[in-house]
């Protein structure tokens, strides 16, 4: 009897505060790396030059910051706006407000297009798109890349071009027709300006064609800061718009988010929770696995069958039916009452006295048949099966030798390899 | 720590309330919160009130032996020391050839109190069988969460040979005492030894009559004769690598010793010293001087743990090893296998050395599926199977011829048959007074 009394047994498990203890480092090591991980991804985005272009708040060389904050400096009101309704609530609480606008994803349709026009009475569209200038001034088209630009001055009478005196060049430019009633400055031959002045009835349309004017990459170069600070800081209030995805109209039939009840994300929700409950109920060893060591599994016959798949593979016939053969006289010897060292010649004499064949067919089973084929070997073995059962018939039941299939009454205890009576049927092969 | 499939049910639960109350996505989303929130809130307090699965006292009670195919009964003592109720379920980590079945049991033990685990055992591989750990998993008054801790509680059964070749034993003890001259028949032998004079009676053979006693005595009087008694038999166990394979779902080593222990029960019933080892490249078991009773069971302890060794078998260490057990003539049986020429050469070349002092048997299992594929010949494969076992049977055939050259004795069988025919050939050498 194995008694353990007296104390509580010892546990194997660690308890929580020493596994706590022991998994601190790692615990450390992740919540460092997770650190370092964060820290770099901050400084990472800090460097970059994200952010929308034109953008007021944006300080990346593609934004505007920097004519916003003039602007803030020279006591003009800068509002945002991201979508058309706040520009419009901009619009209506000021008394005279300018509005900038740019739009290079072309979020709005031309009916909101439309309706922008009447927001104010100046209107500021840098980077003008097909769809807009289709709506709002037809007879504008695009001009191309202006290499240079012709002469000095603005050549038009545009109070805020003229005092800019110029742009630089390689930036996108406007066509007008020879014919229309628009107005253009800054022109670059063939009919392509830089700006475009467009009389709507409800606003003062001025087209800026090059994005880049504005941006705070290149607002010192030539005149651009005169340029943009004259058009937008016409007047007291800047409403700054810059339309998002919140401006594209909802179409279609309802999405499968509107129509699902509200108690479905919570019950999904609800359902992982479970899962990972039923994880743990399910997963959770009850202890450790127990070792045992096994012994090695062989199986004695493995060799005798990897030998007859050699002899397969190979089409060892002769070899086969070689091995058959010197099993089977050797029987036969012991069977007819020969040593099992007797002669072959001997043996096949005694066998087919014994059994009343020629001599000559018991020597072909025995010893001359060579088998060409694989059914010639099948016949072959069947041939030699048969002879070991006739022999068996004649010693066994000498005197009723013509009276087959018994089976000998006691065999000798060296044949026990022959007891066993085949199975009839098989010679039909 | 665990949780429970009730604590998953409860969790699971919480979707009633979510699609009857849960109107808006917000409203739903909120009761979603609470919910898991109270679930998880139940659960530490269950777990906060389960008894301590460390204050737990053990103690195990263990029959020492049992023979492989028997059943036992592994009892386990749990005291719980802590201050608060255990329910617990228990596993009790036999290793898995100990035959537990289901080591899983549940029970509830009040503070201070104890209880019993019995697990019936019914091993199924002979050696050593251990448990170390007994893990407890204790629940909650509520059943939602679990503590669970591996406690250290080492066991240890042996299990036995199952020596099912003692079927054979009342039959041979039998021709054993018809030897013996216990009987009327009195058997006559080259080697048996005179015994004692008595008068004859009717039906003694007539060759037996002394005739210078009769003369002395006015009366007709026979010799009584004896078979030797006290004679050696050392039976040498080969654990080598060759012992390891398998026969009708036996090793040749499980043969070898239901062989021995046949052979070991009934030399030393007819008064015969049996010694015994087993080895391959070192003594692996070692069984020397005893008698009786107390032979077999020192037999089956030193076999029950003995297991085939990946090695080959050293042959030329053989003979001191028998030289050490006994400078007399002896009866030695080798238990080993004989397959091809060329594995056997070992030993046929140290043969000469122990059959120029002793009588040697050697003894092997042979495969009956050998023996039952050359008899299948239906198709391609099979004749090339039923070639392939020709040849191991003309293999071994041949090397059992070899053996008889050296002057040994071959006992060959199919493992059910081995052990009688070892024990037949005994009592053949027996009464040919060859031992």
């Amino acid at each position: 009897m194995t008694t353990l009394a007296g104390t509580d047994a010892v546990a194997t498990t660690p308890t929580l505060r020493a596994a706590a203890r022991r998994s601190r480092f790692w615990v450390l090591a992740g919540v460092g790396a997770l650190l370092v991980a964060i820290a770099a991804t901050l400084l990472a985005g800090a460097g970059s030059g994200g952010g929308t272009p034109l953008a007021a708040d944006n300080a990346a060389p593609a934004g505007a910051r920097a004519l916003a904050e003039v602007l803030r400096q020279q006591g003009v009101h800068l509002t945002t706006a991201k979508t058309l309704d706040e520009a419009r609530t901009l619009a209506a609480a000021s008394a005279d407000p300018t509005l900038f606008f740019t739009d290079p994803n072309g979020y709005l349709s031309n009916d909101q297009l439309s309706t922008l026009a009447g927001l104010a009475p100046r209107t500021v569209v840098v980077a003008p798109d097909f769809l807009l200038l289709q709506t709002l001034a037809p007879s504008v088209g695009f001009g191309g890349v202006a290499d240079s630009f012709d002469g000095p001055g603005a050549r038009c009478d545009l109070p805020a071009a003229i005092r800019a005196g110029g742009v630089a060049p390689g930036g996108k430019t406007l066509s007008l027709p020879a014919d229309s009633a628009e107005r253009g400055c800054f022109p670059s031959g063939r009919g392509s300006f830089a700006v475009v002045e467009v009389a709507l009835p409800s606003t003062e349309l001025t087209l800026v064609a090059d994005d880049g004017i504005f941006s705070n990459e290149e607002i010192t170069a030539s005149g651009h800061a005169a340029l943009a600070l004259g058009l937008l800081g016409a007047s007291a209030d800047l409403i700054w718009y810059q339309p998002t995805l919140a401006d594209v109209a909802v179409t279609g039939p309802p999405s499968l988010g509107e129509l699902t009840p509200g108690w479905v994300t919570p019950s999904i929700l609800l359902f992982a929770v479970v899962f990972l409950a039923a994880a743990v109920w399910q997963g959770r060893r009850l202890g450790p696995l127990v070792a045992e060591n096994l012994p090695v599994i062989v199986r004695a016959s493995e060799t005798m069958e990897g030998r007859a798949r050699l002899y397969a593979r190979s089409n060892a016939r002769l070899r086969a039916l070689d091995s058959l053969r010197v099993a089977t006289v050797q029987r036969l010897a012991t069977r007819v009452g020969l040593s099992r060292l007797a002669s072959l010649d001997d043996i096949v004499l005694a066998v087919s006295a014994l059994t009343g064949r020629d001599p000559a067919e018991v020597r072909f089973v025995l010893v001359d048949g060579v088998p060409a084929r694989d059914r010639d070997l099948i016949a072959q073995s069947d041939l030699l099966q048969d002879l070991e059962r006739a022999v068996i018939d004649a010693s066994g039941l000498p005197a009723t030798a013509a009276a087959s299939a018994a089976p000998p009454a006691s065999p000798p205890a060296t044949t026990t390899a022959t007891d066993t009576p085949t199975a009839p049927g098989r010679m039909d092969l | 720590m665990t949780v429970s499939g009730r604590f998953t049910l409860l969790v699971a639960l919480g979707v009633v309330p979510i699609v009857l109350l849960g109107s808006s996505p917000a409203v739903a989303g909120g009761i979603l919160a609470l919910w898991l929130l109270l679930s998880v809130g139940l659960g530490v307090l269950d777990l906060a009130l389960a008894g301590s699965p460390r204050a737990v006292r053990l103690e195990r009670s263990l029959p020492t032996r049992v023979r492989l195919g028997e059943t036992l009964t592994s009892l386990l003592y749990i005291t719980n020391s802590g201050p608060r109720r255990l329910r617990a379920l228990v596993r009790d980590a036999w290793q898995p050839s100990a035959g537990a079945g289901n080591n899983r049991t549940s029970l509830t033990v009040p503070a201070g109190e104890r209880r019993l685990v019995s697990l019936p055992l019914t091993p199924f591989r002979r050696g050593e069988r251990r448990v170390d750990r007994v893990t407890i998993r204790s629940y909650g008054p509520l059943g939602l969460w679990a503590r669970q801790a591996t406690l250290e509680a080492p066991g240890r059964i042996r299990v036995l040979p199952p020596f099912n070749a003692r079927k054979h034993l009342p039959s041979r003890i039998t021709r054993l005492k018809e030897l013996d001259g216990r009987t009327s028949l009195l058997v006559r032998g080259q080697g048996t030894e005179f015994d004692s004079l008595r008068e004859y009676v009717r039906g003694d053979d007539v060759r037996s009559i002394d005739w210078r006693a009769t003369a002395r005595h006015h009366d007709v009087v026979v010799r009584t004769w004896r078979p030797e008694r006290d004679r050696r038999v050392v039976i040498v166990i080969d654990t080598g690598r060759t012992s390891a394979a398998r026969i009708d779902n036996e090793t040749r080593l499980d043969t070898a010793f239901e062989a021995a222990l046949l052979l070991a029960a009934l030399a030393s019933k007819a008064g015969d010293r049996v010694d015994m080892i087993a080895f391959d490249r070192r003594v692996r078991g070692r069984v020397q001087g005893a008698q009786g009773a107390e032979l077999l069971s020192r037999m089956v302890d030193t076999l029950a743990v003995i297991d085939p060794e990946l090695l080959e078998m050293d042959w030329a260490g053989v003979p001191a090893q028998v030289r050490a057990i006994t400078s007399q003539r002896a009866l030695v049986v080798l238990l080993t296998s004989i397959d091809a020429a060329g594995a056997s050469t070992a030993l046929l070349a140290v043969l000469p050395q122990l059959t120029r002092r002793h009588t040697v048997v050697v003894a092997s299992v042979t495969d009956p599926t050998t023996l039952q594929a050359t008899h299948e010949r239906a198709d391609r494969e099979q004749v090339y199977r039923a070639a392939a076992a020709e040849r191991a049977l003309l293999d071994v055939a041949r090397v059992a011829a070899a053996i008889r050259q050296q002057g040994a004795d071959v006992v060959t069988g199919p493992p059910a048959e081995l052990p009688p025919r070892l024990a037949d050939h005994y009592l053949a050498l027996k009464l040919a007074g060859r031992l």
